[in-house]
């Protein structure tokens, strides 16, 4: 058997090449060696070792940064199958960092000082800014965001009326990695209401370069006083106090100049289109009562915008587009009647307007260009624009702007019903 | 690598060669030959010697020889004892040794192999085939009658390479056994098999099969190089052949099939590859193979194309997880923790928390106490085949995991990793990819994700260069022949192969004719007017 075994070997020896492939084989070794030794294992890191956060938020405090740190807390996990051990319920879900230091990365250098582990920021999903810094100014915020090499572009950006940290030790239900919990909100609400588009960091950081040189971005708040941080709060069913989306924050320059209502932030997602559906409510015989009682559900719209030059200032020719479905009636109506669609057609129509008019006043009050405008002028009327560009007279002409909305709404379905119910309970 | 033992290893012929005698006649006396033959069998037990006279023989002296358990003693007793026991001369005859000689050769054995031998050594290769030596008081030669008969294991069920629908025969030990059960299968007469006698001490029986025509010429020649360029003493399994004759170089890849199935066997030899049948194994060679070779199995072509083509698929798939999970999961969770959705990321990070291990030594560890509880299945006696089971799904994983050693995540690792290997229908690729697993994670400890992708292209260069008998180790991918991809990643229908795999290729490359898929008759069905007037 020994014999059996040197043939074993034998498989590099049968070669007349012998010298040559041992050769080889000790210049792989070599290679190996070194590539370990040499290049190695310097820059790994261990998940243990790993601080991930999930959130982060800037605050301008005593002319210092601060800056709190959202850290998902592994051994709270709900999968206590792992080697955790000591899962036990009550530790928080995350734990908040909040360090100060005279630039952000400064501030970050700092956590370590408190933090057993490195702070990981790739899975950030929000970062959060509070209104202060924002009135200060977020320019250095997004020049870290874009240089810095684990940081994502990707995060979606809030702004916090008040201490934006507070916003990082809210506790979420259904959600343990609150920060994911905040980004699918965002999303969530973009996608089904269109109140407030998500905004994320190269979007914010495109807008402000862009031409307009104006941007929004959405504000989340507490909606109760109190901050709810404690893990046994979370086994109530109903917080005092939760997270919300409240206004929209507008910036010019890189600094914040004003709040659109949520009304207002929506007439602007129709000028902007950044509708994806949408829920209305409007009265379904205005004729006879003001009474708003049918709902509409836009289910897709689009936005046209054209720059007309007319004499000494830009009209906007904006013709928006809608269909959706009926989803609510609450007055008696015969719907085989095609006329009676045509009314709520209109009367939806005409509250989307008035919708869209009210907003561009705001906007216009606050003189930001965050509907784009002067990106499509830009794009459709280049001589004029350089003009304006060298005249830097884009804000005067920004404020004459007028805005002439035409607006068409085609209701396709209607349900599974041609009558409303109160129409069937009088029959 | 280089050191004096391998040169010695190189020279190592010579105890073989000393341990064989120059061919030594025999003796005119009957004694003598007998006392030369016990001199050089010696006084094993097995070893009967009987003699005899015969009247009819003039009372010539006469002496059987013959090994005991290698003869079936009914056909002794009956073709043997009998006649030359019985009076076959007119009575007074006087006859000289020659004439008893032709006499028994010619008339009286009743049996269907009778040899001559002049030399000792002759005979003695004979006699340990199972044959019975006679030899004649008085003459330099002796004869041989074939009644080999050894005890044989009954044709069963290939106990690796099973199959759901097809063939359940297996081959067994017997070179014949093997021959017949292909010439069963091939009813060519251009069907060639030619028979070596390899190893000075164990002179295996060795046998190529080939169809003439179908496989390449230079392959055959090729493989008759080598096989006689075999020289040592010892053949006692396939894979001293496959190893004596494979294209050297360092790889971890297989050049060679394996196969215990005849009709695997019979499928490859009608595309054109080479068999070698090795008598005292059930595992027969087919060459040259390529890589993809190692992922058909012959069941694929027993049911549907459509099946066999997605578990073909699953099985390159199965490859790639086999030989890439674990460095993934290393690589993944040292380096490039960004790369893993958030979620995911962070049921990991729970996971890890209390583990003490970097993830490579936990994986090194998982994937080695698999290796060994695998070791451990196939050596252990059947009996305690549940024990294994338990000690190793319940006591290793369970318990490891809930002790802290391990995470969970990577016992799902280690099991998807097995599971996918067996899904392989070759074991020789499978535990190549077993090893490259290991190479695989020590480099994604060191270097992450652009370590792997690094080893992988080395690892396809390396295939690249790679040929067996000729043929590249990757083609028809590498070289690239699209015509003949048919049976690569997928199976078309099998009326679409017309064609044999170019790669094998001899002469006649046309498997079947075109155009032989399913139709409808010409022609609508029609109304009998109709069909009456075209």
């Amino acid at each position: 058997m020994v014999q059996t075994e040197t043939k074993g070997l034998g498989l590099m020896s049968t070669g007349r090449k012998l010298g040559l492939k041992a050769r080889a084989a000790r210049c792989l070794v070599c290679t190996l060696v070194c590539t370990s030794m040499v290049t190695g294992c310097w820059d790994d890191r261990e998940l243990s070792e790993l601080g991930i956060t999930s959130g982060s938020a800037y605050d301008w405090e005593d002319n210092q940064w601060k800056a709190t740190y959202q850290v998902i807390n592994p051994s709270s996990g709900a999968s206590s199958m792992g080697g955790g051990g000591g899962g036990s319920g009550s530790s928080p879900p995350f734990l908040t960092f909040t360090v100060k230091g005279n630039t952000i990365m400064d501030a970050i250098d700092r956590s370590n000082l408190t933090s057993t582990r490195e702070m990981f920021f790739s899975h950030s999903r929000v970062t959060v800014i509070g209104e202060k810094l924002a009135r200060r100014g977020i320019n250095q915020l997004i020049d870290f965001f874009l240089r810095k090499q684990d940081a994502r572009e990707t995060v979606y950006v809030f702004i916090a009326k008040g201490n934006a940290g507070d916003i990082l030790n809210q506790l979420m239900q259904l959600t343990k990695n609150q920060g994911a919990g905040i980004q699918l909100m965002i999303e969530q609400e973009a996608r089904l209401t269109s109140y407030f588009p998500g905004v994320r960091l190269f979007q914010l950081a495109m807008a402000l370069s862009s031409e307009s040189g104006s941007a929004v971005i959405p504000e989340i708040l507490l909606t109760g006083d109190e901050i709810m941080d404690e893990t046994s709060e979370t086994g109530r069913t109903d917080l005092p106090s939760r997270l919300a989306l409240g206004r929209l924050g507008v910036l010019k320059g890189d600094r914040l100049v004003g709040w659109l209502s949520q009304q207002e932030a929506f007439g602007l997602s129709f000028l902007t289109n950044k509708i994806n559906q949408a829920s209305l409510s409007f009265p379904t015989q205005p004729e006879t009562s003001a009474k708003i009682d049918g709902s509409f559900l836009l289910q897709h719209a689009s936005t046209k915008i054209r720059p007309v030059w007319e004499n000494d200032h830009y009209v906007m020719d904006v013709s928006i587009t809608g269909s959706g479905v009926i989803t609510e009636i609450g007055s008696p109506m015969d719907l085989n009647n095609r006329a009676s669609i045509a009314q709520m057609e209109r009367t939806i129509g005409e509250n989307i307007l008035e919708t869209v008019k009210q907003s561009w006043v705001s906007v216009k009050r606050l003189n930001a260009d965050v509907t784009g405008f002067a990106m499509t002028i830009h794009r459709s009327d280049r001589k004029r624009w350089k003009q304006i560009e060298a005249d830097k007279s884009w804000d005067e002409v920004f404020g004459n702007i007028e805005i002439r909305p035409r607006i068409h709404v085609s209701i396709e379905r209607m349900g599974l019903s041609n009558k409303s119910f109160k129409t069937v309970q009088q029959d | 690598m280089n050191n004096p033992k391998s040169k010695s290893r190189k020279n190592g012929l010579e105890p073989v060669e000393n341990s064989v005698p120059a061919p030594l006649p025999l003796d005119v006396s009957l004694d003598a030959n007998l006392q030369a033959l016990e001199q050089r069998i010696g006084q094993s037990s097995d070893v009967v010697i009987r003699r005899f006279t015969n009247e009819s023989l003039s009372s010539l002296s006469l002496a059987f020889v013959y090994i005991d358990g290698l003869v079936n003693s009914e056909t002794i007793n009956r073709t043997l004892l009998q006649p030359l026991m019985e009076t076959f001369t007119p009575e007074g005859a006087s006859i000289t040794p020659d004439d008893a000689f032709s006499l028994i050769k010619d008339q009286v054995l009743p049996i269907g192999g009778v040899k001559e031998g002049k030399t000792l050594e002759s005979l003695l290769a004979l006699l340990f085939e199972g044959y019975t030596l006679i030899f004649l008081d008085g003459l330099q030669q002796a004869l041989a009658a074939d009644t080999s008969g050894s005890e044989k294991r009954s044709i069963n069920e290939p106990t690796s390479q099973g199959v759901i629908r097809g063939p359940k025969e297996g081959f067994t030990e017997s070179l014949r056994t093997g021959t017949s059960m292909l010439r069963r299968r091939l009813k060519t007469s251009d069907l060639r098999i030619e028979e070596y006698k390899i190893g000075q001490r164990t002179q295996t029986g060795v046998a190529l099969v080939y169809i003439n025509g179908l496989a390449s010429e230079q392959v055959i020649a090729e493989i008759r190089r080598r096989l006689d360029a075999i020289h040592t003493d010892a053949i006692l399994e396939s894979n001293y052949i496959e190893e004596f004759i494979q294209d050297g170089g360092l790889t971890p890849f297989p050049t060679i099939q394996n196969t215990e199935r005849p009709d695997a066997m019979a499928g490859g030899i009608l595309e054109g590859q080479v068999g070698i049948l090795i008598d005292g194994t059930p595992f027969a060679l087919l060459a040259p193979s390529t890589f993809f070779n190692f992922f058909q199995s012959s069941e694929d072509y027993y049911q549907r194309f459509d099946i066999s083509s997605f578990l073909r698929l699953i099985r390159y798939s199965a490859f790639f997880v086999s030989m890439l999970l674990p460095a993934l999961y290393i690589a993944v969770t040292t380096f490039h923790q960004e790369m893993l959705p958030t979620t995911l990321l962070i049921s990991l990070a729970a996971q890890r928390e209390g583990v003490p291990l970097p993830a490579l030594a936990e994986a090194l560890l998982m994937e080695l106490t698999f290796d060994v509880l695998r070791e451990a299945g196939v050596r252990m006696p059947r009996t305690i085949g549940p024990a294994i089971s338990i000690v190793g799904a319940l006591v290793l994983g369970q318990s490891a995991v809930q002790a802290g050693l391990v995470s969970a995540a990577m016992v799902i690792v280690v099991s998807f990793t097995a599971i996918s290997n067996f899904v392989i229908p070759s074991l020789a690729i499978a535990n190549s990819i077993r090893l490259i697993r290991f190479v695989m994670m020590l480099i994604a400890a060191t270097l992450g994700l652009f370590g792997i992708m690094s080893f992988l292209m080395v690892l396809l260069i390396h295939m690249a260069g790679l040929r067996s008998f000729g043929v590249p180790y990757l083609s028809p991918v590498a070289p690239m022949t699209p015509r003949y991809l048919k049976d690569i990643f997928i199976r078309v229908p099998l009326w679409n192969m017309t064609t044999r795999p170019k790669t094998n290729l001899g002469k006649e490359t046309r498997r079947q004719g075109p155009h032989q898929e399913p139709k409808p008759a010409e022609g609508k069905p029609q109304p009998e007017q109709g069909g009456s007037s075209s």
